[in-house]
């Protein structure tokens, strides 16, 4: 198979994402009273609505349409006065009415849409961006000075529940083949669960995967689900097509399931688009089907083959009324709305002058943004000056940390925001290196301590004197006169050997900015 | 031995026993008594539940005992008892289909719970159409319910069972459902008062749906009070049910009042209608001719699309039935054909061998009427002239107070007599409209048809949520026919008709052998086959071998 980068060149991948988010924060389901919990024994959070016994009757659950109004009005979507639920029939064990209570053509939301700033490595995936300048408009996106953004447009979020889960026994790694038995837990039956549907706009599966982290941000943001991808309380369908660069027709889709991770999105996709192609290019024949993303293979097999459109018989939910949602409601909800990731990073970028890339890194996390707020405030007069180390520190120290150990609770952690704003500082104020501060961090997150008194206990300080530096700088000089002929013979990237020999010589305390230019002027 | 106080009227019951006249507890043995001695001329019947009545007797003479008589709710001591599509906790809800057989209830419905709270001793559940598709009681699993009157003829259904009952006074009040017609076309041919109540007025939680749009519960009841009581105490929102309303009428309170100054209207087009028996026109003709003697003004009032509503009835009843039937696939509960490998031939052999022909009809009716393609054809239209029916209504009530119509459109037939669904489904022409609007109507007695001699119901039919018209019109018209008697067979005093003496089962008798405790679980023949289940899943629930193949 060919490379994704060349696959397209040749062909547009045109993706579509149906998500569907569990509202984890809720007490409750979506039309009975039993409690959301996951894990739990099976079939312990059950009753009569969930288990569908004969004769029961669902009560929608206020506090989860506040939820998916919180959702549409955090996507830009209009809010629906009026809509209803539907039912959705069609017989499996999983669901215990055998129909699913949904929505209908009407949604609580409708036509929203989100913009991805895509740039670094993520933009290499577009074709031929680089034919664009800064401000030009090509189709959905806006090329910008890093990369490109992306208006992806969102058709409509829906209400629905949640199935049973089904555990089949017998077969080989719980698969449905070979199974002798399969049991079902309705815990999970009847969990709101709100499925959003993009519109088909996205290009890359870059895109595809950075509209799901923002998203994912977006719905942390305003509390509504868990998001976790890997129990499931976020999960992600994707519809693949290609069609030649060029071409308006659609070609035939292929539905992708188990990506249950940004990195299984991304790859699923992109083997995708690639088998699609390969099959294009041989003269075959694209089905539309469903395909499981196997991601230890790395590969996608078929699932299901689709004949026919599936005929779910949808009508009406007699035993639920239409829903009319009151300005009033509408209102309050939207007065509940926090700020949203993208406004939060608007302000940083106006009010501490930071990139945007810092900006949207920083609330990427709403922990990091948060710290990233107490150690401004902890600042006081110095917050502009401290600002973009701040940010530094947060984005790459930080980050590595919460990546490395994902128990490493920031809000519990020894660096407190006051801690963290004396270690930028004495970095700020050349006390100690940026290398230095790096040994510091760590210092504070292991012995719980100020940065200044570790500073001080361990005689770290820069050595910022210039006499000092000079000496050292003679002498590394001297030791390696291979080194320095190349140099001067144009090998200039030999600079940062001579940086580091003299760091080596200084046990990492001297300034690196007085080394530089010392060696600058002694190297010519 | 007997006293026969099934007999009596509500009022009369509560009366006495806090004048401990007699204690709850002799009225419930008595009333067991009479259905054991009785049931077998009618097979009203499905099961007794006489744990149920003696315990809640037992409270009501503890609490007369105890000088709490004050707290006696209105309906205390009265024997009711329930048609088998409301779930009471630990009884079989068999909905009188070999599906659900062995099917034992978790829960109780509200209007159940409704009647026991406000006093009422509950005797047991009662037969009915198979899951309420029917107009004769013929189509229930377990044989059909015989017409006090004359048992050779038919209750009406689905509610025979219900109406049966009554009519032979095995219960002072029972509660049937209604979602064509199924209150008042049995409350006809068994000649008792019979309320469909306006669509919202009593909660459906616990009730088996058939059609969730149209289906109401009410009451049976041999006078207009005992019907009101009844209505007070069902009537009213449920947190359970949201489609249920809040109501403030007191159902008794103006039924004293008469009909001076009330406007009836009669339908010209239901009174010319092809296939109205004679004796029924006549009756309801009578019927107005009293009410204008007894002060109301008859207004002629045009319904110009009721004459759809069977069209329409015949859409979305079967729409909504085949989606709610769909729960009964043999999988967690019901009826389960064992021995079959995949999960595809284990719903279809369950569900054509737990479900009898009309059932079947509905549901093939209802999955090729919502079927894409034919959808727009016949669901969208049929909601169209609901809205239309509606207004035809809620115009007719800007002119009169109440409706008065026939109910049926003759009286009981004969068992086997209406064979060919179409034919069967016209018992219903006069009452379909009303479900479909979501009135309440009620159907009266007004006494013995001149041609056949049997019982013959007027149909109130009252603005919506304005239950309390037509009760009053009915009080009215009581005070000309009198109170609905008895069925003279089975009138105390009378000799006890061939076959009395009944074998019910008792529900106590229900719970062993289902795995009823700790859960809400039946294992009857929920699973097929025995397979050993690993000890790990255990609160799991067993599907069926090869649940797999099916995906």
């Amino acid at each position: 198979m060919r490379k994704l980068e060349e696959v397209l060149e040749d062909w547009e991948a045109v993706i579509g994402l149906e998500i569907h988010a569990e509202l984890t924060t809720l007490e409750t389901k979506m039309f009975c009273g039993c409690k959301l919990e996951f894990g739990a024994a099976p079939n312990t959070h059950t009753c009569p609505v969930c288990l569908g016994m004969p004769g029961a009757l669902p009560v929608p659950n206020k506090a989860a349409i506040e939820s998916i109004v919180l959702a549409g009005l955090a996507t830009n979507c209009d809010i629906e006065k009026r809509s209803m639920f539907y039912r959705k029939n069609y017989m499996y064990p999983d669901m215990a009415k055998n129909f699913q209570t949904t929505q209908g053509p009407v949604a609580f939301c409708m036509r929203g849409h989100l913009d991805l700033a895509v740039d670094g490595p993520a933009a290499k995936e577009r074709y031929r961006l680089d034919k664009l300048a800064p401000g030009d408009v090509d189709g959905n996106i806006t090329r910008t000075e890093s990369g490109y953004v992306a208006h992806v447009g969102i058709t409509r979020i829906h209400m629905e529940e949640d199935a049973g889960k089904m555990v089949h026994l017998g077969g080989g790694e719980g698969r449905i083949a070979g199974a002798t038995h399969s049991l079902v837990d309705y815990n999970r039956a009847g969990t709101p669960l709100i499925e959003l549907v993009t519109e088909p706009d996205l290009r890359t599966p870059e895109e595809a995967r950075l509209f799901m982290q923002k998203l994912r941000q977006i719905y942390l943001a305003i509390g509504i689900s868990d998001c976790s991808m890997e129990e499931g309380s976020l999960r992600c369908d994707g519809n693949v097509s290609l069609r030649r660069r060029g071409a308006t027709e659609f070609g035939t889709k292929t539905e992708l399931k188990n990506m249950n991770s940004f990195k299984n999105l991304h790859d699923g996709l992109a083997y995708e688009i690639c088998r699609q192609a390969e099959v294009l290019e041989e003269g075959g024949q694209i089905y539309q089907e469903t395909r499981h993303w196997d991601p230890s293979k790395k590969c996608t097999i078929v699932m299901r083959v689709k004949e026919t459109a599936d005929d779910y018989r949808l009508f009406p939910e007699p035993d639920l009324a239409p829903y009319d949602l009151s300005d009033e409601f509408i209102e309050g909800v939207r007065a509940k709305l926090p700020e949203l990731p993208d406004e939060k990073a608007a302000r940083y970028e106006a009010d501490f002058a930071l990139s945007a890339y810092d900006a949207r890194h920083l609330v990427e996390h709403r922990v990091t943004a948060n710290f990233f707020e107490a150690c401004m405030e902890a600042a006081g007069a110095d917050a502009a000056k401290l600002a973009k180390p701040a940010a530094n520190l947060i984005i790459n120290d930080v980050t590595a940390q919460m990546n490395a150990d994902a128990a490493f609770d920031l809000d519990a952690c020894a660096l407190t925001p006051a801690r963290a704003v004396e270690l930028v500082q004495l970095v700020s104020d050349e006390t100690i290196s940026s290398k230095q501060a790096k040994e510091v961090l760590s210092a504070v997150l292991a012995e719980d301590a100020d940065p200044a008194a570790i500073v001080e206990a361990r005689g770290m300080k820069q050595v910022s004197d210039a006499g000092a530096i000079e000496a050292v700088v003679d002498a590394v000089i001297a030791a390696n006169p291979d080194k320095v002929a190349q140099y001067q013979g144009g090998k200039t990237g030999l600079i940062g050997f001579f940086v580091g020999q003299c760091m080596k010589e200084m046990k990492g305390q001297g300034n690196p900015k007085l080394i530089n230019e010392l060696l600058a002027k002694k190297l010519g | 031995m007997a006293q026969n106080f099934s007999c009596l009227g509500a009022a009369e019951l509560r009366r006495g026993l806090l004048a401990k006249e007699y204690s709850a507890t002799e009225v419930a043995r008595d009333a067991l008594f009479r259905v054991r001695a009785l049931d077998g001329a009618v097979h009203a019947f499905l099961e007794t539940t006489e744990e149920l009545a003696l315990s809640q007797a037992a409270a009501l003479d503890a609490a007369v005992a105890e000088g709490r008589g004050a707290e006696l709710g209105p309906l205390a001591g009265v024997p009711v008892a329930f048609k088998d599509n409301m779930n009471l906790a630990g009884t079989h809800t068999t909905c009188s289909s070999n599906m659900l057989r062995n099917y034992v209830s978790p829960y109780t419905a509200t209007c159940v719970q409704r009647m026991l709270d406000a006093g009422a001793l509950g005797l047991g559940k009662l037969n009915m159409d198979e899951f309420a598709f029917g107009s004769s009681t013929e189509t229930s699993a377990f044989g059909p319910t015989c017409n006090p009157w004359d048992v050779e003829r038919v209750p009406g259904g689905s509610s025979g069972g219900s109406a049966a009952a009554v009519a032979a006074g095995l219960a002072c009040v029972t509660l049937g459902s209604d979602t064509g017609g199924s209150i008042r076309q049995p409350g006809s041919f068994c000649g008792l008062v019979a309320v469909k109540p306006t669509y919202g007025v009593v909660s459906r939680y616990g009730v088996v749906a058939f059609g969730s749009s149209l289906d109401q519960v009410g009451p049976f009841a041999r006078s207009v009070e005992d019907a009101a009581l009844a209505m007070n105490a069902l009537a009213g929102r449920d947190p359970l049910d949201c489609t249920s309303q809040a109501v403030d009428a007191d159902f008794t309170a103006n039924l004293a009042e008469g009909v001076r100054g009330m406007r009836v209207g009669v339908v010209p087009a239901f009174m010319e209608a092809q296939g109205l028996a004679p004796e029924v026109r006549a009756k309801v003709q009578e019927a107005a001719d009293h009410l204008r003697k007894l002060g109301a003004e008859i207004v002629e009032v045009d319904l110009p699309n009721a004459q759809a509503a069977m069209s329409a009835y015949y859409v979305l009843g079967p729409c909504e039935a085949f989606s709610n039937l769909a729960r009964f696939d043999s999988v967690r509960y019901g009826y389960c054909d064992p021995g079959h490998a995949d999960l595809g031939a284990q719903y279809e052999a369950s569900r054509h061998r737990g479900f009898g022909p009309e059932a079947r009809r509905r549901i093939m009716l209802g999955s090729y009427l919502l079927s894409s393609g034919v959808y727009e054809t016949y669901y969208y239209p049929a909601q169209q002239v609901r809205t239309l029916i509606t207004q035809d209504y809620a115009r007719a009530y800007e002119q009169v107070d109440v409706i008065l119509a026939p109910v049926a459109p003759r009286t009981a037939f004969r068992f086997g007599e209406v064979t060919d669904p179409t034919s069967m489904y016209l018992s219903d022409m006069f009452t379909i409209s009303i479900n479909i609007a979501g009135n309440g109507g009620m159907s009266m007695p007004a006494g013995l048809g001149a041609d056949t001699g049997l019982p013959v119901g007027v149909q109130l039919i009252a603005p919506q949520f304005k239950d309390e018209n037509m009760l009053r019109a009915a009080a009215a018209l009581e005070t000309v026919y009198g109170p609905a008697p008895v069925a003279p067979a089975f009138a105390p005093g009378a000799a006890a008709p061939i076959g009395a003496e009944a074998d019910i089962p008792d529900a106590a008798q229900a719970v062993p052998g289902v795995d009823l405790p700790g859960g809400p679980w039946q294992q009857d023949a929920g699973v097929a086959g025995d397979q050993d289940v690993p000890d790990d899943a255990r609160g799991q629930i067993a599907v069926a071998e090869g649940a797999a193949e099916q995906a």
